[in-house]
């Protein structure tokens, strides 16, 4: 598998690191246990496409928000993570 | 308290013997160790990258890397390392950290890698079928060109890659690596050369 970092280009699966689901958003800081609960431990098992966090960390050291079908590996987009590459993203 | 003397040392030191290594005849490889440079890591503060951009023209004369390449003033190097970032290579202080500092003030966060990075020089015929053992990118000149630049990794250990000036008509590739994995990739790198037969050096010139 290759990820096409909108940064570096095409590289290696080995330079990269997963981190998992890009979907859950941190709750409000009164939004109860249940939802951070929910936010820090509970995760779908998808199967089919999925929005996922990866980690430039043997290239750019940029985070990237990959979108990956993880039953054929697919990868249909690949975008900065918010924050990555202040330019390119914005503040 | 204790007195310190700190002798400034490569971490190459013990790993680099000069002279000629593997293969014998007329050697493919030249490895030299860069000693004794100035490195400066420059990062935009958040949404700070025009004023960084702005604060190194003004400084080097010319734009700063955006994309993956490098560019050479007189006296120094920029070298794309990520987004929003780049590194600046220089000898004798001129461009070294406590200059750098008022000039992107506010604009960049800078950290000094000088003592930080081990600088390896590959050159000689056989250059880039040895790199290709050890990288994953491609570096035939139609792709990667002179003043290319790239962060990846070569057996595991992040690096910063850049094609040089050619030297005698062949390519010359540079890289930097983190100073505490610079002697496994040094044998890494003379495993993969010792076929073709390598002149191992080390200079105090940046070239
Ligand atoms: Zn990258």
């Amino acid at each position: 598998m290759r990820i096409v970092c909108p940064f570096c280009g095409e590289r290696e699966l080995g330079e990269f690191t997963y981190l998992g689901d890009a979907k859950p958003q941190r709750p409000a800081a009164d939004a109860g246990e249940d939802a951070v609960y929910d936010y820090v431990y509970l995760r779908d098992n998808i199967a089919g496409v999925m929005s996922e966090h990866w980690y430039h960390g043997g290239g750019c050291r940029a985070w990237l928000k990959v979108t990956r079908n993880t039953l054929t590996h697919e990868i249909s987009a690949v975008e900065p993570a918010a924050g990555a590459g202040a330019a390119k993203v914005g503040a | 308290m204790a007195d310190f003397s700190w002798d400034v040392r490569s971490p190459l030191d013990r790993a680099l013997v000069a002279g000629a290594y593997g293969a014998q005849g007329d050697a493919g490889v030249s490895l030299t160790e860069i000693r004794n440079f100035d490195l400066v890591q420059v990062m935009a503060r958040r949404g700070k990258a025009g004023e960084m951009a702005k604060a190194a023209k003004a400084r080097f004369g010319i734009a700063a890397p955006e994309t993956r390449k490098a560019v050479g003033t007189s006296d120094a190097t920029l070298i794309w390392s990520g987004p929003d970032q780049f590194l600046v290579l220089s000898k004798g202080g001129k461009h070294g950290i406590d200059a750098l500092a008022p000039v992107f003030t506010g604009s960049a966060s800078l950290s000094d890698q000088s003592h930080a990075r081990v600088l390896i020089s590959v050159s000689g015929e056989k250059a880039r079928a040895m790199l290709a053992k050890v990288s994953s990118i491609d570096l035939h000149p139609d792709v990667f060109g002179v003043g290319a630049a790239a962060a990846t990794s070569m057996d595991h250990t992040s690096v910063t890659l850049w094609r040089n000036n050619d030297r005698d008509g062949q390519a010359v590739f540079n890289l930097l690596v983190f100073g505490t994995f610079a002697e496994s990739l040094w044998h890494t790198i003379l495993d993969s050369a010792a076929e073709y037969g390598v002149t191992i050096s080390h200079s105090e010139e940046l070239a």
